[in-house]
């Protein structure tokens, strides 16, 4: 009997330290909280830590929303995708500072890399009031090195004076492993305030990110006519191919959204419209000569095999268009 | 080669500055020789002036051997010139270096005693009997002035002093004249001290010496209190700090560190040096310590009495203060920037980057030609969300002529095949700034067939340039 309820109290310190290491509140912390509440004394956290971005299939899968205490990770392919994972990053950024409580007066803060600033161009602060942003002061840091950079992110973070810090960075920088994105992790829940880490030409890494998504660019929709036709050949509102990469469920999410800047609101749209075919082929050619026969021995064929065959492709349909 | 500067013993084998090496050497064979390096001279010189600060803020150099140092109300803190006179000769005789020094209410006496008679104090009452026995070549003349002086039998300042001025100035030049003057203080003379005197400056001399940074910090925060009855008798707060730390060697380190907003609180000052510190960990060698620890206000500027309000939106801009202060002092005030808008319809012109430090907080600094806060018509133009700082020139092929986008376009070696394309959207150039024949650039929004969509412009006209050039300028969501 004694054995049992000692075993039982094992069982129950560790479930409490698994729950802390997962951020999820823990049973008798939040029965502490509530007799405490009940008491009339002030609750520490009186701030959700979710945002519902208002997708059904992203909150269910998001368990509840965006996570307004924690890292989320944005990652592309590479430098080409520079500009869809840039603006889904801008998009959530703004969907956090116009909805989130106590956040809509808060500056924003992109620490930027050196590198990345180069080969993708810097923030465009006329383009990112198009693309929603408030009036109130944007602040773009400079580091030179990523230590100082990670230093800027959580001092940031601990000083609450920022809705939004975006940390940028190029690849998967062996100085930002796996203890310092804990770290960041734990300032950030400290702290409560959300950080969107995005990471151009980065592989899937294990972090401590609580949702990683890979964005990918998708066809823009047309432009939307005052009498709700469209407008044909026009470029509108920008899609965003999303792949939730990393999330509580096991299967990845894949989704369209369409991000709208006068309701600063994403939508989901159908995919197939917006779907870029696969890249095209290589310009190999193959071997140049045909195989030579009656010989002692076969020749190997000349030169090495870049690149393997893929089943010839049309050009995709819509060869060029274009709006007046 | 000859000789520039001589030791005692040297000159007391006779040897005299200008003599050639070879006749030096001939008259002693075993002579030590080294090479002359004005500039280290200089910079030891200067290291000098740096220790000399301790005594008063406005010390300045005096030719290539001499310091002057302007006492004026800081004589009594070292108990009386004498002390003061006593104490600065035998601490630079223990840094191991032969010096003389004088206390006069001139600084070309100072100058004439210290080079030509003894350590002293003089009194405005003894000023003539002083510098009648030295010299003439102590008023700091020509030498030709003073070869010509001595043909004529003048040889001390004495025999100028009781000489008619006016054949003097006639034959000598007033320059004589006004360096007499200066020497008995006849004529104002104005030193120019290397550093700008501080507006408020505390400091804090030590028994025992410090070294680690806790005991610097802690220092710190305690000298920056002191500032701030000074600073509230102004009404004021620091907007940049200086942080001058005396080691016991001699050696002077300065660190200076700004504020987003004006400071008085002590602790606050502190932690500005404390990112600093940290910042510039490995050039601060504390070796055997510290003695005197500074703290100089360079700037000040009207501290806002606010009223706090109850949502608490002081406090947010107080912990965005405190970021860009640690930001500022730690990685440097460059590192983080905020945007201004202009008037301009040039994309590159129509924001302008500037330092957080200077502009985020308080009253903004409105740059000149500062856009008006409402600049609707900007956000009505498809902008792209980020901008190539210099636009990057990109092979455009099969365009369409005169004013079509092009249908593929090569771009850091890729090859980008146009899907849609949208435009021209045609910006003129600032004939005001560019000149007249600035070419017009033809701005045009693609999406390639990969989905990503791209900002590129045409620079010029298919009736004006033969073949214009194509540049990528930014990139859209």
């Amino acid at each position: 009997m004694a054995r049992s309820a000692l075993a039982q109290e094992t069982v129950f310190a560790l479930r409490e330290t698994i729950a802390r290491l997962e951020g999820k509140p823990i049973p008798a912390l939040a029965a502490a909280q509530a007799q405490a509440v009940a008491e009339g004394q002030e609750r520490t956290q009186d701030r959700p830590t979710r945002l519902e971005t208002g997708i059904a299939a992203l909150d269910e899968a998001l368990d509840g929303g965006l996570p307004l205490d924690a890292i989320t990770e944005i990652r592309s392919r590479g430098f080409f995708d520079a500009g869809s994972a840039s603006g889904f990053t801008v998009g959530l950024s703004v969907l956090i500072k116009a909805r989130a409580p106590k956040a809509e007066n808060l500056p924003l803060l992109w620490i930027s890399d050196r590198m990345a600033s180069q080969e993708a161009g810097a923030p465009y602060l006329i383009g990112m009031r198009g693309f929603g942003l408030g009036t109130e002061p944007f602040f773009q840091a400079l580091p030179n090195r990523l230590d100082e950079a990670l230093w800027l992110a959580e001092a940031a973070l601990a000083s609450g004076a920022f809705g939004v810090t975006i940390l940028e960075t190029r690849g998967n920088p062996k100085t930002f492993g796996l203890t310092e994105s804990r770290r960041l992790a734990l300032r950030a829940k400290a702290a409560g305030r959300p950080l969107l880490l995005l990471r151009h030409a980065a592989e899937e890494e294990a972090s401590s990110a609580a949702f990683r998504f890979l964005t990918q660019p998708a066809f823009a929709s047309q432009r939307r006519l005052p009498d709700g036709s469209m407008l044909g050949g026009s470029i509108g509102p920008s899609v965003f191919r999303l792949t939730l990469e990393k999330s509580r469920n096991p299967a990845p999410l894949c989704l369209s959204l369409e991000w709208n800047p006068h309701d600063r609101r994403f939508n989901c749209v159908d995919t197939p419209r917006h779907a870029v075919p696969e890249r095209q082929p290589a310009a190999h050619s193959g071997a140049l000569f045909p195989k030579t026969f009656d010989r002692p021995d076969l020749a190997p064929a000349p030169g090495a095999v870049l690149a393997f065959d893929r089943p010839a492709r049309g050009r995709p349909d819509g060869s060029f268009e274009r709006a007046s | 080669m000859r000789l520039t500067a001589l030791d005692e013993q040297a000159q007391a084998i006779g040897l005299k500055p200008g003599q050639g090496l070879a006749e030096a050497r001939a008259i002693c064979p075993h002579l030590v020789v080294i090479e002359e390096d004005e500039a280290a001279d200089r910079r030891f010189l200067e290291a000098l002036a740096d220790w000399c600060d301790r005594y008063t803020p406005l010390v300045a150099l005096e030719g290539s051997h001499g310091l002057f140092l302007d006492i004026t109300g800081s004589a009594h803190l070292f108990g009386g010139e004498a002390a003061l006179l006593a104490e600065i000769l035998s601490r630079m005789t223990a840094l191991g270096m032969a010096v003389q020094g004088a206390i006069s209410s001139a600084p070309g006496l100072s100058s004439a005693v210290a080079r030509f008679g003894e350590s002293r104090v003089i009194e405005d009452s003894d000023i003539e009997a002083v510098l009648a026995p030295l010299p003439i070549a102590a008023l700091r003349v020509g030498a030709d002035v003073v070869q010509a002086l001595a043909k004529v039998g003048l040889k001390q300042v004495g025999d100028l002093l009781e000489a008619p001025r006016a054949p003097l100035a006639r034959r000598f030049g007033a320059h004589l004249l006004l360096r007499l003057d200066q020497a008995t203080g006849l004529d104002e003379e104005a030193i120019s001290p290397r550093l700008p005197v501080a507006s408020l400056s505390v400091e804090r001399r030590l028994a025992e010496p410090i070294q680690s940074e806790e005991d610097i910090l802690t220092l710190a925060a305690q000298v920056a209190e002191a500032l701030k009855p000074s600073l509230e008798a102004r009404a004021a707060g620091g907007r940049m700090f200086e942080l001058v730390l005396f080691r016991v060697d001699g050696k002077v380190f300065r660190l200076s560190a700004g504020a987003s907003r004006p400071l008085r609180d002590g602790a606050r000052i502190a932690r500005l040096f404390a990112e600093r510190l940290t910042g510039v960990h490995d050039d601060l060698d504390a070796g055997f310590g510290f003695e005197i620890l500074r703290i100089n206000v360079l700037r000040h500027e009207p501290f806002d009495h606010a009223q706090g309000d109850f949502d608490g939106d002081d406090r947010k801009q107080q912990s965005l203060a405190d970021f860009i202060d640690q930001v500022s002092a730690r990685l440097g005030p460059e590192c983080l920037k905020t945007y201004q808008m202009r008037e301009s319809h040039i994309p590159e012109r129509a924001v302008v980057a500037v330092d957080a430090i200077q502009h985020a907080l308080g009253k903004p600094q409105r740059l000149p030609e500062a856009a008006p806060l409402d600049h609707g018509h900007l956000l009505q133009k498809e902008r792209p969300l980020r901008l190539f700082p210099h636009p990057e020139p990109l092979e455009a092929f099969a365009v369409e002529v005169p004013d079509g986008p092009p249908i593929r376009f090569r771009w850091r070696r890729l090859t980008h095949q146009v899907r849609r394309a949208e435009g021209p959207e045609r910006l003129a150039a600032e004939w005001w700034v560019d000149g007249e024949n600035a070419p017009t650039r033809d701005y045009f929004r693609l999406e390639s067939d990969s989905g990503q969509r791209f900002w590129v412009y045409r620079q010029g006209l298919y009736d004006q340039v033969a073949n214009p050039r194509w540049f990528m300028h930014g990139i859209f969501a």
